[in-house]
């Protein structure tokens, strides 16, 4: 171009993006010059291209996945937010309010988790957390998942007394009036409700308890995991004097446990038709 | 349950801030606020609703800005991640878009560099899928148009980061450059000079691959 006035005055006038006094002036200069006429003519026509691209469109299921993540993540805020931003919270939120009641009892939550804290092994601790539903050990051990009772029950049944159905949960020494309860990690029911499908992680407990004890006489976990065959584990905490172990390793080859999950379980391995908030979810 | 508001004019259209810092709060403002309430007073699921309001307009421009959906994904994860994180400064008398905007912005630094670190992609490269539109009904309308937008798309690449973020929020976003600048807190004349400096330097860069591509057609 052999005009000399400026390209950067005549790249912010094609939006009106000059204020009103430079502006006057590049409008003024337009009206003489040709060249400076058809440059910002090309300008315009690029910034018209340019608006096309808010028209790209974002699938659905890009936000659905990315929701599903970052509230698994936040599901435990205390855990999401770590201790110095758990404090900075509570100070700030308690100045607002109350500024010296709410700092001393955040200090003295703050000691009290830290004691309690210092108390709980760290293999407690991981488990705890909910997209770490399921925690091994050495040698592949699961360790039982703790806090399952706060998961998602998707279903329950109770063993009338003389029912002669045989459970194959059920522990060996047990009488009938049991109580069964299956709990299904968050993170995973929440994609199971979403996809259909159940990611890699899953975790579902099966929890037997009589009728009067508050800890249960047996425990299952099934775990959805590409390193067992068939890509599930299963896992039977159940000791045979009726407690229950910390850790266990994987029912080994073809037990009857995966046969019949195999064989008899409407979805990858799970009893979906026996559980109501699995056949809601799909 | 759709907690959000209508999505539409996000996607497709120019979204301006309903307000700026300083101006009477509107209603939505209001209802935004009232869920950060329940969110700090412990109903982390309430942050759900904070999510699918602003979810749209943060991917986007994490798209925009850093060229890759799936580089995308992951900084719009970390954003409302931070958000929850760093709820408590919120001041609730501000709109909340500028401090979720400003965020956005700084994640997609953040992960540009680290990128660039590793790869050297990103920031300064065009987006490594394609990106789909709303198919226009003529063919050869579409054929062209889709030539454009990939040409645009590639020519974003090659702007500087300032450059780039301020053009991707001034004419992709259409905001303002008043707006722009709240967000970046930087002052107007600089983000004006970055837009003035952008918009040059991509019709350089379309011209120069619209050459080429006649060049290589007539070939």
């Amino acid at each position: 171009m052999s005009c000399a006035f400026s390209k950067e005055l005549l790249a912010l006038h094609v939006e009106n993006d000059l204020p009103e006094t430079e502006g006057h002036a590049v409008a003024k200069h337009l009206l003489e010059c040709a060249e400076c006429e058809e440059f910002i003519a090309q300008l315009s026509r690029r910034q018209s291209q340019l608006k096309l691209l808010r028209r790209e469109a974002i699938p659905e299921s890009a936000f659905s996945r990315m929701r599903a993540e970052v509230l698994s993540q936040i599901e435990d805020s205390q855990r999401a937010l770590g201790w110095s931003v758990w404090i900075e919270r509570t100070l700030w939120l308690g100045f607002r309010r109350h500024a010296l009641v709410f700092t001393s009892l955040a200090i003295a939550a703050v000691s009290a988790t830290l004691f309690a804290q210092m108390r709980q092994p760290a293999w407690e601790d991981a488990a705890m957390s909910s997209n770490l539903a399921a925690v091994f050990g050495d040698n592949d051990a699961l360790i039982r998942p703790s806090g399952y009772r706060e998961w998602v029950s998707v279903g329950s049944s109770l063993e009338a007394d003389g029912s002669d159905v045989s459970d194959p949960h059920a522990p060996a020494q047990s009488s009938s009036g049991l109580s069964h309860n299956v709990y299904m990690d968050r993170f995973a029911y929440r994609a199971f409700s979403e996809t259909g499908k159940f990611p890699e992680g899953s975790v579902l407990v099966l929890e037997t308890s009589g009728a009067a004890a508050s800890q249960p006489i047996a425990l299952q976990v099934s775990v959805k995991d590409s390193r067992f065959d068939g890509g599930w584990g299963f896992f039977d905490f159940t000791n045979s004097d009726g407690t229950i172990k910390d850790k266990v390793q994987s029912i080994a080859g073809k037990s009857s446990c995966r046969t019949c999950h195999e064989e008899r379980a409407k979805s990858d391995h799970v009893f979906t038709q026996f559980h109501p908030a699995l056949k809601t979810a799909t | 349950m759709n907690y959000g508001p209508d999505n539409s004019d996000i996607v497709h259209g120019t979204l301006s801030m309903a307000r700026m810092p300083g101006t009477a709060i509107s209603p939505e403002a209001a209802e935004v606020a009232q869920i950060v309430r329940l969110v700090l007073g412990g109903d982390t699921a309430a942050f759900e609703r904070i999510i699918t309001r602003y979810e749209r307009r943060v991917m986007s421009i994490a798209i925009r800005v850093l060229g890759c959906h799936e580089d995308a994904h992951d900084a719009t994860q970390e954003v409302f991640l931070r958000v929850f994180k760093y709820l408590h400064r919120l001041n609730l008398e501000k709109p909340i878009e500028p401090w979720l905007m400003r965020m956005t912005i700084n994640v997609c630094r953040d992960l540009g560099r680290k990128k660039r670190q590793h790869h050297s992609t990103s920031l300064e490269h065009a987006p490594s899928e394609p990106i789909t539109t709303n198919p226009t009904d003529d063919p050869f309308t579409g054929l062209a148009e889709e030539q454009q937008r990939q040409m645009l798309w590639k020519a974003l690449g090659g702007l500087s980061e300032n450059e780039r973020v301020a053009i991707v929020l001034r004419d992709v976003e259409g905001l303002s450059t008043a707006e722009v600048a709240a967000i970046l807190e930087t002052p107007e004349v600089t983000i004006r000079s970055r837009i003035s400096r952008g918009r040059l330097r991509l019709k350089e860069l379309v011209d120069q691959m619209s050459k080429g591509a006649m060049n290589g057609g007539t070939r």
